[in-house]
């Protein structure tokens, strides 16, 4: 991992291409000139406002193209050198997903708390969202030194769970959120030139800053040791450096909302096109941006149809950034490197026993959802003709959380076992981003669609995802990295398809908010019985699994030298991770971090072999769903918090403490 | 129980054809009814009936405003996920929903029996629509007087807001949301909206197709096309819409902006019913000003 990654030779045909990019970029937006409908009216007042519309919104939005464009791949570039992680941009680092959702907790917010909240600039709010991901990001993967499989995880992950918490905002605010659907997925519409002013100025100063760190970007692109030796202080530049791209990033997300991709796609091809020195990139790095943003919103405005953008720009450009992991993927140098998996905090005895234990804590916390509730006259304990009353309803979601939980659970065991990442959870492997699309695919053409229909949608649209990834892992050797990039390439096309469908606003989109935040109280009976039969009948295989799964932890080479079919077991582990992936996330929504904390708990509490530490974290994942399930129903009532929602909400700030404390595995 | 429900009757339908909310409410229901849906839950409330429960109440009293909820009305919690042991609870007869709420069906018919009474909808009228939805509300709750009365009431109480704004500049008229300084969206001819403009004898500005009702998000740039229209600008207006609102240059610039032809109005529930419509008739004849003055608006 000495360099950022193993380019191709520097090729010489590019800067042609690039000019020949820039010049269809010029020609879509003289076209988008062309094309615009004329504006009725006496010849006078016509003239006057074809003018207006001229210099007050098509030019600026030009502008504003340019120059967001150009601030986001600066910050790729800068993100990518000194993270040393050529797939490091404002998106794969949750970046803009970080900046999204403080915008949105203060769109909300802001007429509650009056002058105080409101006299915060919207830059500012952006840049808090913005570094508070990014902190949590690089604390994740910290302990695995910033290695950029782990970063992207990471990034995925934030991304996810700041989607999610927007998403839940949306819904209970109802109708009063329509800004908050175009921010989700950046649109460029201007109607004046303050916002390409804004951006100009971050622009130069971001650029100065960058050229004055250019001395510590060029050591950085050394190894810490060199660069320490050379005296460099290198977490306080890297900091430094950091805090620039997101301040960068930030005010985009600001001005325009979420613009995907571009940061990835600008520094990657400028390298491409052979550039290699950190002074050259940026400036390569920036103007590519630029052409790139500029030629998609040219796209977006020639194909607009009466005033409305057919899909939102951010969106399109979030279109690419599935294609463009997945052409990156094979360019990165990544190292086989044995699991975190392999040796527990501390082993058990009988674990037996402990599996006995935990069989009882998920019976006792089933009990409790089934039986204590609060109604509107306060807290009841349901017995009787009560519990004959609310059974139908409790029964249902108690058994689906449950299943859904322990698919989760075994899905995110396999997953890190597999790939011997500590933040390999089922929700990053694309599954559930397919599954979504499935779903807004039924919603957007069917009238009112049943929940057999939406089931089936989401079925489809996961099996799809799957294929996909099979594909994509099957054509690189199935080495985990692979998969895990190819799952969050996916991922990432399918939260963009998702924002675009997100960005209509109407009442549909409503609905896939509600699955993207994760409901369980749709199950009806037979479907959670099901739901438990899935969870059995796929769990069950995993227990003769036991020795791959501890074979698989020591590290492709190994296991191969001990005579394990390493590629068609991986290939049947994917599978499987990924068929469980698709049936939980019917019922829980794509994002709990359940999949992603049931694994570590269950090697915490000294499961260490494989097939007791899925059943281990089957149980706690159940477990904590179902808590999750209860409490999400009760703490607000009548109000119901989604489960996946509140289940994120408390996972997340724990998954980052165990992550911090747990051994040190990895690099 | 028939000779109640025609002495009930009676009373509802005076108190509804008198329109006044109160003497309306003092009618207790015949049946204890619960919706998920708000056209119907304004519409049970125009014609008299107070349900036991319904959704999403906090949000309600700012976006619909009226018919006023009577603090009676238990919270299902939001729309998207009522709460069915809440509901359950409760004890209804009858559950009212919709085609937007029609997938939480099988789990409401656990509870009660469920009446689908759909208002909006790819290709629907939406004003006829709510007129037979009041009718199948007011038959299905015993108010069939309640509702005959609303039904025209409406219509009497539309035809004569048409006669007041006759005099009026003939421009046609673009409702609109705003979405931040950048962005709105704007209701077509399919949607309530669009249906009361035209029984105001005014025209609707906005000609082109929609997505269910209203548009998808456009560029404010749009605007430029429709100088010569009144604009009726509907809540909720985020932050950075009013900064535009007050200062924005291109905003300024349009034609019925500096002509002053622009009008804010109080919350109306874009998807409502009968009630909704007649709100939103009045709050815009009350904003024009070129509608008559005689009388009162209310």
């Amino acid at each position: 991992m000495a360099d950022v990654a193993r380019m191709p030779r520097a090729r010489r045909a590019p800067p042609l291409l690039w000019t020949g990019l820039a010049g269809l970029a010029a020609a879509l937006f003289a076209l988008a000139l062309l094309l615009r409908a004329p504006i009725p009216g006496d010849p006078a007042t016509a003239r006057a406002l074809e003018q207006v519309v001229l210099w007050q919104s098509l030019l600026p939005r030009a502008a504003v193209a340019l120059l967001a464009g150009a601030a986001l791949g600066l910050a790729g570039a800068l993100l990518q050198r000194v993270l040393r992680n050529p797939i490091a941009d404002p998106s794969t680092l949750g970046i803009a997903s970080g900046a999204q959702l403080a915008l949105t907790l203060s769109a909300i917010y802001a007429p509650l708390l009056g002058g105080l909240v409101g006299a915060v600039p919207r830059e500012m709010v952006a840049l808090a969202g913005g570094l508070a991901a990014v902190t949590l990001v690089l604390a994740l993967g910290w302990k695995r030194g910033l290695e950029p499989v782990t970063v992207a995880l990471s990034g995925m992950t934030v991304s996810l769970i700041a989607s999610a918490l927007s998403a839940a905002l949306v819904l209970s605010h109802g109708e009063y959120v329509m800004s908050l659907f175009i921010w989700g997925a950046g649109s460029l519409h201007q109607q004046g030139w303050g916002g390409a002013i804004t951006l100009l100025w971050r622009l130069v100063l971001g650029g100065a800053a960058a050229l004055l760190l250019l001395r510590p970007l060029t050591v950085l692109a050394l190894d810490d040791a060199s660069a320490r030796s050379l005296g460099m202080a290198v977490h306080g530049a890297r900091l430094l450096i950091i805090a620039v791209a997101v301040w960068l990033a930030a005010s985009v997300t600001a001005e325009v909302g979420v613009i995907g991709f571009i940061g990835l796609a600008a520094p990657a091809f400028a390298r491409l096109g052979g550039v290699r020195a950190p002074r050259a990139m940026l400036i390569a790095a920036p103007a590519l941006g630029a052409i790139l943003l500029w030629l998609t919103d040219g796209v977006v405005q020639v194909t607009a149809a009466g005033g409305a953008d057919a899909i939102p720009t951010g969106a399109a450009t979030g279109l690419l950034g599935g294609p463009l992991l997945l052409w990156l993927l094979p360019k990165l140098a990544v190292v086989e490197r044995p699991g975190l998996a392999a040796p527990a905090a501390r082993r058990l005895r009988r674990p037996l026993a402990g599996l006995a234990l935990l069989v009882v804590a998920l019976a006792a916390v089933a009990a409790l959802a089934l039986l204590l509730g609060p109604s509107y006259d306060g807290w009841s304990l349901a017995t009787g003709d009560l519990l004959a009353d609310l059974w139908p309803f409790r029964a249902p979601r108690v058994a689906a959380a449950a299943a859904a939980g322990a698919l989760l659970g075994a899905s995110g065991t396999l997953m890190q076992r597999l790939t011997g990442n500590p933040l390999a959870g089922p929700e990053v492997l694309g599954v559930s981003a397919g599954a979504g699309v499935g779903l807004a695919a039924v919603l957007l053409t069917v009238a009112a669609p049943s929940v057999a229909m939406m089931m089936g949608g989401s079925a489809v649209g996961a099996l799809i995802a799957l294929l996909l990834i099979l594909a994509f892992a099957a054509a690189t050797g199935f080495g985990p990295e692979r998969l895990l990039l190819g799952g969050i390439a996916m991922g990432a096309t399918g939260l963009a398809i998702l924002s675009a469908v997100l960005a209509l606003g109407d009442r549909r989109a409503f609905l896939l908010l509600g699955w993207m935040s994760g409901s369980t109280d749709r199950v009806d009976g037979a479907q959670s019985l099901a739901a438990l039969a899935v969870a059995v009948l796929l769990i069950a295989p995993c227990l003769l699994l036991g020795r791959w799964l501890d074979i698989l932890s020591l590290g492709g080479p190994v296991a191969g030298a001990l005579g394990l079919p390493v590629t068609r077991t991986r290939l049947v582990l994917a599978a499987g991770a990924a068929l469980m992936t698709a049936v939980a996330t019917f019922f829980v929504g794509p994002l709990s971090l359940i999949g992603l904390i049931g694994p570590h708990l269950a090697r915490l509490m000294g499961f260490a072999r494989g097939a007791a530490q899925v059943l281990a974290a089957a149980l706690i994942s159940a477990a904590l769903m179902v808590l999750a399930d209860w409490l999400g129903r009760t703490v607000a009532f009548p109000y119901q918090i989604p489960v996946g929602l509140f289940a994120a909400l408390v996972g997340g700030p724990y998954l980052v403490w165990l992550l911090r404390r747990g051994p040190a595995k990895g690099a | 129980m028939s000779a109640r429900l025609s002495r009930r009757r009676l009373l509802a339908g005076l108190a509804a054809a008198a329109l006044v909310p109160a003497a309306a409410r003092a009618a207790a229901p015949a049946v204890r009814v619960a919706t998920l849906d708000w056209a119907l839950l304004e519409t049970l409330l125009a014609i008299g009936v107070t349900p036991v429960a319904a959704a999403e109440l906090v949000l309600y009293r700012q976006v619909v405003v009226e018919p006023e909820l009577p603090a009676a009305v238990a919270d299902l919690g939001l729309r998207g996920t009522p709460n069915y042991e809440a509901l359950r609870l409760l004890r209804p007869d009858l559950i009212f929903g919709s085609n937007y709420t029609s997938w939480a069906d099988p789990k409401l018919r656990l509870i009660a029996p469920v009446e689908n009474i759909s208002i909006y909808g790819p290709g629907a009228r939406p004003y006829a629509a709510a007129e037979a939805a009041t009718l199948a509300v007011g038959a299905r709750t015993g108010r069939t007087g309640a509702a005959e009365a609303l039904v025209a009431g409406a219509r009497a109480r539309l035809a004569a807001l048409k006669a007041r704004l006759a005099g009026g500049d003939g421009r046609p008229v673009l409702v609109i949301n705003l979405g931040d300084d950048r962005h709105f969206r704007v209701f077509g001819a399919d949607s309530m909206f669009g249906e009361v403009l035209e029984r105001l004898g005014l025209a609707n500005a906005w000609t082109a197709g929609t997505r269910y009702s209203a548009t998808a998000p456009m560029g404010l740039e749009v605007l430029a096309q429709i100088g010569e229209a009144w604009i009726a600008v509907l809540p909720p207006v985020p932050a950075p819409a009013r900064k535009m609102l007050a200062g924005g240059g291109f905003w300024h610039a349009l034609p019925n902006v500096r002509a002053g032809r622009v009008v804010e109005l109080a919350p109306v529930d874009p998807f409502g019913a009968l009630p909704a419509g007649l709100r939103f008739a009045r709050l815009l004849a009350e904003a024009l000003p070129f509608a008559g003055k005689a009388g009162s608006l209310g």
